[in-house]
C-alpha cells in the first residue's frame, strides 16, 4: 500500500458527496465506480483480519493474548467505519428520492423521465424544458428505481387502506394524501395557465381539453395534480 | 367525520331548487371548508408518516409503540422497513464478505443502527397547570408552577406531556 492511501479515505470521498448533494439540493449520478473500490477494500481488510488471525505466530500456545489484537481492532474499525458511510451514502440517496416523489405529487413515470438539472424545485421548473436528454432514471442504479416502485406501491396499499371512503357514493370525500401540504387552500376556484398539453380531463364544469397556452378557472381539486406535476401553472 | 357531513349538506343545498343567492354564497364556505379540512387531514397524517419512516426500524422492533399506530400506519411501517433492509442488502450487504452483513452491528463509541427518537434534545415547554415535581439530569428536581415555561431535555418532561400538564412551545 503506498503512503498516500489510507484506508477510510474512499469513503470519506463518499460521505463529501452526500453532503454536496444536501448543500446543492441536487441529486448527483450513483457513484457505482466509489462504492465498487470501497467495497474491494473491506474484502481486503477483512482478508487482512483473516491473515493475522491464522498466523502461527500470534496464536501463542501458552495461551496468552494475541499479539496482533491491535493491528486487528485497527482493521475492525476501519471495517465498521466504511460500511457505515456505505448504509450511509445510499440511505441518503433515497431520503432524497423520496422527496422528489413527494414534489411531483407521486407520479413515478414522471419523475423518472424529469430533466435533472431541476430536481430541487421540480415540477416548476420541469415544465418548460420538456425532454432533456439526461433524466432523473441516468442518475439513479436499478436498485434505486425498484425502490422508488416498491415505494410507491407500499403507500398506495396506505392510502387504499385508510383513506378511500368505502361507499360508493361518498366519493368526494377521498384525502388526496398526495396533494401538496405547503399552502392551506384559500379559494375554490384556480385560474391556471396551460403549460403542457394534458388531453381531455374531466372536471366539476364537464370535460375541459387543456391545450397548451390557453387559460381555464377551475376547481382546484379537480387540477391540483397536474398543477404539482408541472402541466397546468397557477396565473 | 366533519368533512363528509359538510358535502351532505352541500348536497342538500344543491338539490334545492329555490335556493337563493345567499345559499349559493353558504355552499361556496362550505365547500371551501371541507378543501380546508382535508387540507389539516393531508397535513397530520403526512407528518406522521413522516416520523413512521424515519424510525420505522425502531417502531417495528419495538411492540409498545404499535397500539399508537393505526393499522395501516403499522403495516406501511413494517412494509418500509423490509423495503430499506432490502435496498441495503442489494446494493451494499450481499457484496460484502458474510462477516460484515448484519444490520444491528453493536460496535462501542459508534450509534445505533436503528435510528432511535433522540429523548435528550432540548425542548421549551408551557405548565398548563401546577405540575408535580420531575428530575432534573443533574438530580435536583424542578417543580413548574401554573404557566411557567422551561427549557429541559425531552425525556424530562416526558410524563408530563402524556397526561397533558403541559404543552410544548
Amino acid at each position: 500500500m503506498n503512503t498516500s492511501h489510507q484506508f477510510g479515505d474512499l469513503a470519506t470521498q463518499l460521505l463529501t458527496e452526500s453532503r454536496r448533494s444536501t448543500a446543492t439540493d441536487t441529486l448527483f449520478k450513483y457513484n457505482d465506480v466509489l462504492v465498487r473500490s470501497i467495497i474491494r477494500e473491506q474484502r481486503q481488510l477483512e482478508g487482512l483480519i483473516q491473515a493475522a488471525l491464522n498466523d502461527p505466530k500470534n496464536n501463542p500456545a501458552d495461551g496468552s493474548d494475541n499479539p496482533a489484537m491491535p493491528t486487528i481492532l485497527l482493521y475492525q474499525t476501519a471495517i465498521l467505519r466504511n460500511k457505515r458511510c456505505l448504509l450511509a451514502y445510499h440511505h441518503h440517496r433515497i431520503e432524497r428520492l423520496k422527496d422528489l416523489y413527494w414534489a411531483v405529487g407521486g407520479a413515478v413515470p414522471l419523475l423518472l423521465s424529469m430533466p435533472s438539472g431541476s430536481t430541487n424545485t421540480g415540477p416548476q421548473q420541469a415544465g418548460g424544458t420538456g425532454n432533456a436528454p439526461s433524466d432523473i432514471r441516468s442518475k439513479l442504479s436499478p436498485h434505486e428505481v425498484d425502490f422508488l416502485r416498491s415505494y410507491a406501491a407500499s403507500l398506495l396499499v396506505l392510502r387504499t387502506e385508510a383513506f378511500s371512503s368505502d361507499g360508493a357514493e361518498g366519493l368526494t370525500e377521498d384525502v388526496d394524501l398526495l396533494a401538496p401540504i405547503t399552502r392551506p387552500p384559500k379559494e375554490l376556484h384556480v385560474l391556471v395557465r396551460v403549460v403542457r398539453d394534458c388531453g381531455v380531463v374531466s372536471t366539476e364544469q364537464g370535460a375541459i381539453d387543456f391545450r397548451k397556452g390557453h387559460r381555464f378557472l377551475v376547481r382546484r381539486v379537480d387540477v391540483e395534480h397536474l398543477i404539482v406535476q408541472g402541466f397546468l401553472e397557477e396565473v | 367525520m366533519c368533512a363528509s357531513s359538510q358535502s351532505d349538506d352541500v348536497q342538500l343545498l344543491r338539490a334545492d331548487p329555490d335556493s337563493s343567492e345567499e345559499e349559493h354564497f353558504r355552499i361556496m364556505l362550505v365547500q371551501t371548508e371541507i378543501e380546508r379540512v382535508k387540507f389539516v387531514i393531508r397535513s397530520y397524517t403526512r407528518t406522521r408518516l413522516y416520523k413512521i419512516e424515519k424510525y420505522a426500524r425502531y417502531i417495528v422492533s419495538t411492540p409498545e409503540l404499535h397500539e399508537k399506530l393505526s393499522k395501516a400506519e403499522l403495516d406501511h411501517a413494517q412494509r418500509y422497513a423490509r423495503l430499506v433492509e432490502y435496498h441495503f442488502n442489494q446494493t451494499v450487504l450481499q457484496s460484502l464478505p458474510s462477516e460484515q452483513r448484519s444490520l444491528d452491528d453493536n460496535a462501542h463509541f459508534m450509534p445505533s443502527m436503528v435510528t432511535q427518537p433522540d429523548k435528550l434534545r432540548p425542548v421549551f415547554v408551557h405548565a398548563r397547570q401546577a405540575c408535580p415535581p420531575v428530575r432534573l439530569p443533574d438530580g435536583s428536581a424542578l417543580t413548574m408552577p401554573k404557566g411557567q415555561i422551561s427549557l429541559t431535555p425531552y425525556y424530562v418532561v416526558e410524563q408530563l406531556l402524556l397526561r397533558n400538564e403541559v404543552e410544548l412551545v
